[in-house]
């Protein structure tokens, strides 16, 4: 061990150590991390994972082996890892980090705590949790080829949420249930279609043909109201009513076959304006399959990468529906099936629907093997980009440790060097953003929704723990009665949540707290009323940038081009399989040369999920004091030097 | 080189693989299990290089190393067991390695690699060299290079570590991604109904030797320009090697100060010898350049693990011809040195 043997300098190995260090995440980066962690001389690590080890983590996670498959994540990395220093001590956690028991006090005993995380709600919660804490953090990500390491200290820095990080991608619905054009909106129809017929439904995932299409023609203002009724009423009813239908033919796989795909699409042809322009659909009948689909030259591909003929799509389509309705039957009447691209039925389903409607219009087919990429939001994960990133993790822990925190910097691991022959570009970290919605002094945010038609449970679930991150809220109207509409106590407030907001005299204007015991995070949110929002959107964020940079890059050309080669969505409910976004705006590569060159080359990165932030560095800003760079923030000065990663 | 790709993966290893055939293909892949590689130097960064590559998934590994472990092996080589001190260090790695892939088969070979000659390094496609001297290194990458074997030398030495890599002409597959337009979309909603095409192209890229790498006239006029933006690590890492040859050792924590003014000595003399400014390399890198440490390890073993993947599956641009780290500012370079 590097802290016993004289390598490291005398302070600092007396800090290695001595010093309490607490790993979030026992995955890709987290083997990797509690190795070099054990050898370096740490000799007190706590780790944390609510994961259990699967077979397709084996070719990085390499603490693990296939005897361990299905056993704790965290236990079995500590196992692994004490056997390189028995004399190390590890205590391991098989749990979820957001769970209440790890509270404010439970993170002031480390002296570090390092972020090996792979989902953003869990970044930002112990994000949250290390400010109020008041303890550094080394957060980390990678993607693919690229990587990030960055430090977070409160009040020195920026928090993991100072710069507002894009949105999962979403289409609009009527894409998604009148007129696909992509593989991915049969994919996205598919998922929801699973869930219609086995999962927790979800008004949003209506997979019928929309009557409300806005390129039907009509009274724009009319169909809005009747939209807004809908919402309140005939959603739930209508959503209802197709398990409902699926109960009552007995999820008979040739009944939902030919109602999803032959007469839904009779009645999506009858609305002709739709085709005007476009290729009309073809309804297909169980009982009359063409011939045709499928690749003849599948010899070289494994078996997931074949692409299956419409007839095959269609009996595994049966095959699946079966078997996913004896899974469903074992859990009793109210059992429900939760989505997961693990789970073969559930996959063979989503490809075989979502094949059998891109046939439908026209749309190339997919294997299974892509599919799965896509309708599980995987990204590609390697063992060398781990093993880098842990390294640099480590490297910057070491200078926390030594007191020099001023010394950490942004770390992004490169595809390819720059011009300046940077594979590994250290950047100056930016101070804490006033206006960051977490970690100001007075966090504020204004949102704009309709009163009338949200629900105090759409405001919880999709505005206060959707949004802004919170994990158990309790929200007190600021109408001078501190009346409480939501309470973290289970069963409290449970008679509002149906209820719209305006039933508590909630207006445009209203303000209301927000007050996470857990997180010790405090938000004011004033609510503006609006009709209605673009988009379908149920709310949006007043000066939301990343709205406004979603919809710039979108239009720029460059960031489209590498976006989306992984893509794309996740549920709107639950957390994504691997969240990967920007953590860096506005970041300065620190150059110790003093000849600074005019403007970097463009790199065009693989741009992870459909996220298109991009690092700003403008030349003559190089290693300006932190003063300065500030202006970038609030400035239209950023200019088109993107030589983007997009991680963490 | 590289065998042609054989048959079909298992079932098993797409299973095993699914992550990394979803990033760099199933060719890719098929070429990474042809690959026999020959590992010299079982220290810290030789560890995370066998461990990088076996979980890759190449066909074989071939560890070599005649020296015995130490008690700084425990600094960052995680595939030995502490009980072995005293044993050859190849051979006290095998089982570990072994268990991290149970589809790759790995060997120990405890013998000294200057007692090879030329006939044994053509049962490689790939040499990679660590902990070595400059004579050995030089020696070795002559063989390989008439041999059109892939070869790779690294160090680590405490915060500093570097790359080299010769893989004589290679050639190699890239992709890049291009928009076509499509053609009269009814909902020409934004300009964004473009759909994207991957074209993937033939490229070749040629290295050279580290001979010429490290003959490098930097008095040169053209020279003496460009050695402003040459990393100093590449100067650093000349001085340990002197150090490694003159001393028969690499500098240890158990004679610091003694080594810090020998290493400062040799600087003074290297730089010489180059025609540079003494000055060119402060003094503060001869106190951080002790052991292996691991965190270092980390970094340079996996870039040099993604450069061993890139070199067989002959999949993207490598990178042409060094990489240097240096842990005291967290830079990352890679330059082209020697090559006109």
């Amino acid at each position: 061990m590097a802290a016993d043997l004289g390598v490291l300098n005398d302070d600092l190995q007396e800090k290695v150590k001595s010093s309490r260090i607490l790993v979030v995440g026992a995955g890709g980066i987290g083997c990797e991390l509690l190795k070099n962690l054990v050898l370096t001389g740490f000799k007190d690590i706590e780790v944390i994972d609510l994961d259990t080890i699967d077979v397709s983590n084996l070719n990085r996670q390499f603490l693990f082996r296939k005897e361990h498959v299905g056993k704790s994540k965290a236990q079995v990395a500590r196992e692994s890892a004490l056997k390189f220093n028995p004399d190390g001590k590890i205590k391991a956690y098989h749990d979820s980090v957001m769970s209440t028991e790890y509270d404010t006090e439970f993170f002031k005993q480390f002296d570090v705590v390092l972020n090996a995380l792979d989902n953003r709600a869990a970044r930002n919660h112990v994000n949250r949790m290390c400010l109020a804490a008041d303890k550094p953090l080394v957060e980390s990500g990678t993607a693919g080829y690229l990587g990030q390491v960055t430090v977070i200290k409160k009040g020195l820095t920026e928090c993991y949420e100072c710069q507002p990080k894009p949105h999962q991608k979403t289409f609009p619905g009527c894409t998604i249930r009148n007129t696909p054009s992509e593989p991915i909106h049969c994919i996205v129809w598919a998922k929801h279609l699973f869930n219609q017929l086995f999962g927790e439904a979800d008004p949003d995932e209506d997979v019928s043909p929309d009557t409300e299409d806005p390129e039907l023609a009509g009274d724009a203002g009319k169909q809005a109201l009747q939209s807004e009724a809908k919402e309140d009423t005939v959603g739930g009813i209508e959503r209802k009513s197709t398990r409902i239908w699926a109960q009552e033919t007995g999820y008979d796989p040739m009944k939902i076959f030919n109602k999803l795909f032959r007469d839904d699409i009779h009645y999506l042809l009858s609305m002709e304006s739709l085709w005007k322009k476009r290729r009309p659909p073809e309804p297909l009948d169980f009982d009359s399959l063409p011939n045709t689909g499928g690749s003849s030259d599948n010899m070289n591909l494994i078996h997931d990468q074949r692409i299956w003929s419409v007839q095959e799509c269609a009996d595994i389509f049966k095959q699946s529906v079966d078997l996913l309705k004896s899974e469903l039957q074992k859990q009793g009447d109210a059992g429900i099936l939760v989505w997961d691209k693990d789970e073969p039925a559930a996959m063979d389903f989503v490809t075989a629907a979502a094949n059998i409607r891109a046939y439908i219009f026209g749309i190339p087919i997919k294997s299974r093997f892509d599919i799965k990429s896509m309708a599980g939001n995987i990204i590609p994960a390697i063992a060398t980009t781990n093993a880098i990133i842990a390294g640099l993790l480590v490297m910057e822990a070491l200078k926390i440790l030594s007191g020099n925190i001023n010394d950490c910097r942004t770390v992004y691991l490169n595809r390819h060097p720059n011009s300046r022959k940077k594979l590994l570009v250290p950047c100056m970290l930016d101070p804490p953003n006033p206006k960051c919605y977490v970690c100001s002094s007075k966090p504020e945010v204004t949102v704009k929704v309709n009163t009338t038609s949200m629900t105090v449970k759409s405001l919880e679930d999709k505005v206060i723990k959707g949004q802004f991150g919170l994990v158990a809220p309790d929200v007190e109207l600021d109408d001078g009665k501190g009346t409480i509409i939501i309470s973290s106590e289970e069963g409290e407030t449970e008679e509002n949540a149906a209820k719209p907001l305006s039933f508590f005299g909630i207006k445009n204007g209203s303000r209301i707290k927000c007050d996470d015991f857990l997180q010790e995070y405090n938000l004011n949110i004033t609510l503006l009323h609006v009709d209605k929002l673009e988009e379908e959107k149920e709310f949006e964020v007043v000066g939301d940038v990343s709205e406004v940079q979603a919809r710039a890059a979108e239009a720029s050309a460059a960031a489209a081009a590498a976006a989306t080669t992984v893509s794309s969505f996740t549920p709107s409910n639950t957390a994504p399989d691997n969240s990967a976004s920007n953590n860096g705006q506005g970041q300065t590569e620190i150059d110790d040369e003093d000849d600074l060159e005019i403007i970097e080359d463009e790199e065009e990165e693989m741009i992870v999920e459909t996220s298109a932030i991009s690092r700003k560095r403008k030349a003559d800003e190089v290693e300006e004091p932190a003063s300065k760079k500030a202006r970038k923030l609030n400035s239209e000065q950023v200019n088109e030097d993107d030589d983007a990663i997009v991680v963490l | 080189m590289v065998e042609q790709k054989e048959m079909n993966l298992t079932e098993d290893e797409a299973a095993l693989y699914d992550r990394q055939i979803r990033l760099w293909g199933l060719d890719a892949q098929k070429r990474l299990r042809a690959a026999r590689v020959l590992l010299i130097g079982l220290q810290g960064l030789g560890a995370e290089i066998a461990k990088n590559i076996v979980l890759a998934g190449i066909k074989s590994l071939t560890l070599m190393d005649h020296t015995v472990v130490t008690e700084e092996d425990a600094c960052s080589q995680f595939l030995i067991p502490r009980s072995k001190i005293g044993e050859n260090r190849a051979e006290a790695s095998v089982e570990r390695t072994a268990l991290l892939n149970p589809m790759v088969e790995v060997t120990a070979d405890s013998s000294d690699i200057a007692e090879k000659d030329e006939t044994f390094f053509q049962n490689f496609d790939v040499v990679c060299a660590t902990n070595l001297i400059k004579d050995q290194l030089l020696r070795i990458n002559s063989i390989c290079h008439e041999n059109k074997i892939k070869f790779f030398a690294g160090d680590v030495f405490g915060y500093h570590g570097f790359m080299f890599a010769d893989l004589n002409e290679h050639e190699y597959a890239e992709e890049t991604i291009k928009k076509k337009k499509e053609s009269g979309e009814a909902s020409a909603k934004k300009a964004k109904m473009q759909e994207e095409e991957t074209v993937v192209s033939k490229k070749s890229m040629s290295f050279v030797r580290l001979k010429e790498a490290l003959a490098v006239d930097w008095s040169s006029e053209n020279m003496s320009k460009l050695l402003k933006k040459v990393p100093k690590t590449f100067f650093i890492i000349q001085v340990l090697l002197r150090f490694r040859a003159q001393y028969k050792r690499d500098p240890s924590p158990k004679s610091k100060e003694e080594d810090i003014v020998n290493l400062l000595k040799l600087r003074d003399q290297v730089l010489e010898e180059l025609k540079i400014s003494k000055d060119f390399v402060d003094d503060s890198f001869a106190s951080y350049c002790f052991a292996e440490l691991s965190p270092v390890c980390a970094i340079v073993g996996g870039v040099f693990g993604q450069e061993i993947i890139k070199a067989v599956s002959q999949k993207d641009a490598p990178h042409n011809n060094f990489f240097f780290f240096n842990g005291l500012d967290g830079s990352g370079m890679v330059d082209c040195i020697g090559n006109s």
